[in-house]
């Protein structure tokens, strides 16, 4: 299941530090950095993938499965 | 006696805008025993003055990894 969230990054240092906290993770992910939105695949709860990406302190919003 | 107050530079890499650095600031200074962090992105590295019964500069490095950044303590220089 793909779930769409919406991250604030504005530049490569924050799609990097989104990429190293989801690494972490071990999940699949994609990055769309110029809409600022991060696709992940995972069968986790939400709320986990939530608390992961606001780790990077950046303002993250849940848009929905994809 | 003695302070409580130490001071540590860590190298910090991966940061490219200002946006990188008030993430890291924001983070770390509400850490339990953080006074205050100073974060440069022209030397790479962040400057954090700690309660060191609460951190240590390996506690400091580790939640600067967790917030999605390289840090290392190869350079890192604590105040005398």
């Amino acid at each position: 299941m793909t779930h769409e969230f919406f991250v604030d990054m504005t530049c490569e240092g924050c799609s990097g530090a989104v990429t190293r906290v989801l690494k972490k993770l071990d999940v699949k992910f994609d990055i769309d950095l110029p809409n600022k939105k991060v696709f992940i695949e995972s069968d986790k709860d939400t709320d986990v993938l939530l608390e992961t990406l606001k780790k990077t302190g950046k303002t993250v919003t849940y848009i929905g499965p994809k | 006696s003695r302070s409580v107050a130490d001071r540590v530079t860590l190298g910090v890499k991966g940061m490219t805008c200002g946006s990188c650095v008030q993430s890291i600031e924001g983070r770390i200074g509400a850490l339990p025993g953080v006074f205050h962090i100073q974060v440069s992105l022209e030397q790479s590295n962040a400057t954090v003055t700690f309660d060191h019964t609460r951190q240590s500069p390996e506690s400091l490095a580790e939640a600067i990894e967790d917030v999605g950044f390289e840090c290392s303590l190869t350079n890192a220089t604590s105040a005398p």
